[in-house]
């Protein structure tokens, strides 16, 4: 019955034979693990087709998408996290094996006749991985992705006569757009794994023709079934299993924070597998065309003209040749990506920028985690986080007069902020305005320390004014002066008749004198968000330091045309403290 | 050596095997993720009070919510719509309040033209006011929605938005 059914499918399709002749395939001296390399190379490449499928299902190729959805493979889908690291892994082993399967074909002799068509399929699958392994790191879109793409597709630019064009055809204009991420998709799930598979076939159909490859002759042969396959078999779950194993160890492959084109110090790192060439750029300085032109095409030209090499020498010296040039480039790959990686394991600005990108992501993750990530894309986690963009705009903008917390008082030429708005911070202006905290370095901002002089309130009475003062914070924006004024609730706390009997003098409460340019910033909304944006914006208004400027005094610039509203309102939040407390852990490296 | 060469065979069928199910049981359980996922069963909105609805007359109201949808949160917008019909003074239930997802196969059922049935559409699904099914296109009447009456003197009708599979005889949350 079951041989019937077998003949049937035979006659018409042959498979059952094909199978037969496969699993008969005779191997000159005897099955051997070196043998298993090939097939290894093959199924780690089945490994990243399986697993990129499964990707494929969740993966949404946008520069605004990407990111969010990678985040949701690897936080949220049930083993999202060990299908990608497992995905990204594989890719790894593939480099691997398709350079020792590279090597081993010249050492046994399999790169020459009558097996160049084979040796030029092997080493264009080996280009085909490094390609699809590039490409898939740029997918992401994080930080990582984001250099790498930079740098790749600018060092394409170099390239002489093509270089421009290339480079606008792949990244899908002149700068990095919404057809960049689905350019470098494209290629990456259909013309690079097309082509692998493709130049698998061929290399299966090529395979049959000539069959194993063996010297000994003199051995006695052995079918592939079953020790061979048993070989091939076993390095390929070994393989596999070891995979697996670091997936579930690292817990999967890390994603950095979405890409952000402003980020200054991100420390770019390419795939490890072209950290030889990023070491030769800093060797080639200068002549970087040496490191990303002549010595990559050199090595690609060279492999592809092995067999002819072996035509053109003796049989003995072209295999000597041949070997001591692939054992020679492999062999000083590893050492230079050995050399890469020890270079930045002692650089400690690195290991810095490393700890700045690993809080950023955790920040980034955990606001996607909480918040979720808005329709216009995860650019925006950290560019609308308080702590993150306003923090990196306090440093740039603010830090060289201002301290805030982490930097001594002494050290700047403004006030400290730490604790802008609440009633402890005005307390403390109230009790010494000369402070290094308040106004000690600008004196022309002398006003307070001459009221202090003659100041008759008691201690309870300033501990008033301090809550009523920091009360102004939450004055709602659409309450005028004058209706917040008659509210009983303001008339009846007891700082407002204590700050009537001292304060009001110069500090007018929403009722400036029109045309009259007050001793002293205007104190309605005082802390909240609008008043302190409009500080930052024009501390000059007449509301606020506008004494200021009639006198050419010492005072604070206007940063009303280098901030955007956004990073105005993230600055606000963050001299407030006005956002998500909860930080993620620092990562142990660097300090 | 028959023992041998039956080690390598069954280990190499063996070999396969597990090569095969180490990717397919992750990789189904990944695949299978949205299985997993529930849908979460809304709260009870509040859309009108008694008095604004007119007696036998359906009025739409659109449900308003934050969605959240995999990796993106997208602000409040509309996410369904409600039918209201109040019922006669005196009836058990005050307020009828049917989901507009047609149960033939999903799209928001209408008013007719005539404005005294409701017709989906899309099929001609057609309902009386009462939510029954008056042809045989949809194999249910519209589904009720639960309804909640504040204790004012003009309670303030609230509405607790679900959905429910298309096509089954039965109405049955969609999971």
């Amino acid at each position: 019955m079951l041989k019937t059914l077998t003949d049937w499918l035979d006659d018409r399709t042959g498979l059952p034979g094909l199978t037969r002749r496969v699993l008969d395939r005779p191997i000159p001296g005897g099955a051997r693990w070196g043998h298993a390399v090939g097939f290894a190379l093959a199924s780690t490449i089945v490994v990243d087709l399986v697993t990129g499928l499964l990707l494929m299902t969740t993966y949404s190729p946008s520069s605004s998408t990407a990111w969010g959805s990678v985040y949701y493979i690897t936080y949220q889908v049930d083993l999202g996290w060990f299908v990608r690291g497992l995905h990204r892994y594989a890719s790894f082993a593939s480099v691997i094996l398709g350079g020792l399967f590279l090597v081993r074909l010249v050492l046994v002799g399999a790169y020459r006749a009558p097996r160049e068509v084979h040796w030029w399929l092997a080493v264009a699958t080996f280009l085909l991985i490094l390609g699809a392994g590039v490409s898939g790191n740029i997918l992401p879109w994080d930080q990582r992705g984001y250099w790498a793409a930079m740098v790749e597709t600018s060092i394409t630019g170099t390239t002489p006569v093509v270089g421009p064009t290339l480079k606008k055809l792949i990244i899908g204009g002149s700068t990095f757009g919404n057809l960049t991420v689905t350019r470098i998709y494209g290629a990456h799930v259909a013309l690079l794994p097309g082509l692998l598979i493709l130049c698998g076939w061929a290399y299966a159909v090529l395979f049959g023709k000539h069959g194993y490859h063996g010297s000994e002759k003199s051995k006695p042969t052995e079918p592939y079934w079953p020790r061979q396959a048993f070989f091939d078999f076993a390095l390929s779950s070994a393989i596999l299993g070891v995979l697996s194993g670091l997936t579930v160890f690292t817990h999967g492959y890390s994603l950095d924070a979405p890409a952000d084109p402003s980020s200054d110090d991100y420390p770019a790192r390419p795939e490890w597998y072209f950290l030889p060439l990023n070491l030769l750029l800093h060797v080639f300085e200068g002549r970087e065309f040496i490191a990303t032109q002549i010595i990559p095409g050199g090595v690609v030209a060279g492999l592809l003209f092995l067999p002819l090499l072996a035509k053109i020498l003796p049989k003995k010296l072209g295999d000597v040749a041949a070997s001591s040039f692939v054992v020679t480039l492999f062999g000083a790959a590893s050492v230079l990506i050995g050399v890469a990686f020890y270079r930045d394991s002692v650089s400690e600005p690195f290991h810095q920028a490393r700890a700045r990108a690993d809080r950023a992501a955790e920040r980034a993750t955990l606001l996607a985690t909480r918040d979720g990530i808005a329709p216009a894309g995860a650019s925006y986690l950290l560019s609308l986080d308080p702590l993150t963009r306003g923090h990196e705009l306090f440093t740039k903008k603010c830090l060289g007069c201002h301290s805030l917390g982490d930097r001594k008082p002494e050290e700047s030429s403004a006030s400290n902020l730490k604790g802008y708005g609440s009633v402890a911070w005005v307390r403390g202006l109230l009790e010494k305005p000369d402070s290094v905290d308040y106004f000690g370095k600008t004196p022309d901002c002398g006003g307070m320390q001459t009221w202090k002089e003659s100041s008759k309130l008691t201690a309870r009475e300033l501990d008033a004014v301090a809550s009523f003062v920091a009360g102004f914070a939450v004055i709602p924006e659409e309450l005028t002066p004058g209706n917040w004024l008659i509210d009983p609730k303001v008339k009846e706390h007891p700082g407002f008749e204590p700050y009537k009997r001292e304060c009001a003098e110069c500090h007018t409460l929403g009722d400036p004198a029109k045309g009259k340019m007050e001793p002293a910033p205007d104190l309605f909304a005082w802390g909240s968000d609008r008043w302190t944006a409009r500080m930052i914006r024009t501390p000059g208004s007449t509301t606020h330091y506008g004494f200021l400027e009639a006198e050419n005094a010492q005072k604070m610039p206007s940063f009303g045309g280098q901030l955007t509203e956004d990073d105005l309102r993230m600055l606000v939040k963050y001299i407030k403290g006005d956002y998500e407390q909860a930080l993620p852990p620092a990562k142990s490296s660097g300090k | 050596m028959p023992n041998r060469r039956n080690f390598f065979r069954l280990g190499a069928v063996g070999l396969v095997n597990l090569f095969a199910l180490a990717l397919a049981v992750p990789g189904l359980k990944y695949l299978l993720d949205p299985l997993g996922k529930r849908s979460g069963s809304g709260d009870f909105r509040k859309l009108a009070r008694l008095g604004q609805l007119k007696i036998g007359e359906p009025q739409a109201f659109a449900i308003l919510a934050e969605r959240r949808d995999a990796w993106v949160k997208y602000p409040t917008e509309p996410v369904g719509s409600v039918w209201l019909v109040r019922q006669p003074e005196g009836s058990p239930e005050p307020v009828l309040a049917f989901t507009a997802e047609c149960p033939h196969l999903g799209c928001p059922v209408n008013l007719a033209p005539d404005r005294k049935t409701f017709l989906c559409p899309c099929h001609q699904a057609a309902f009386g006011f009462d939510g029954k099914k008056l042809n045989d296109v949809p194999p249910r009447g519209m589904d009720r929605l639960p309804v909640e009456l504040s204790t004012e003197a003009d309670p303030e009708v609230a509405v607790k938005f679900e959905r429910f599979q298309p096509q089954t005889a039965e109405k049955k949350p969609l999971a």
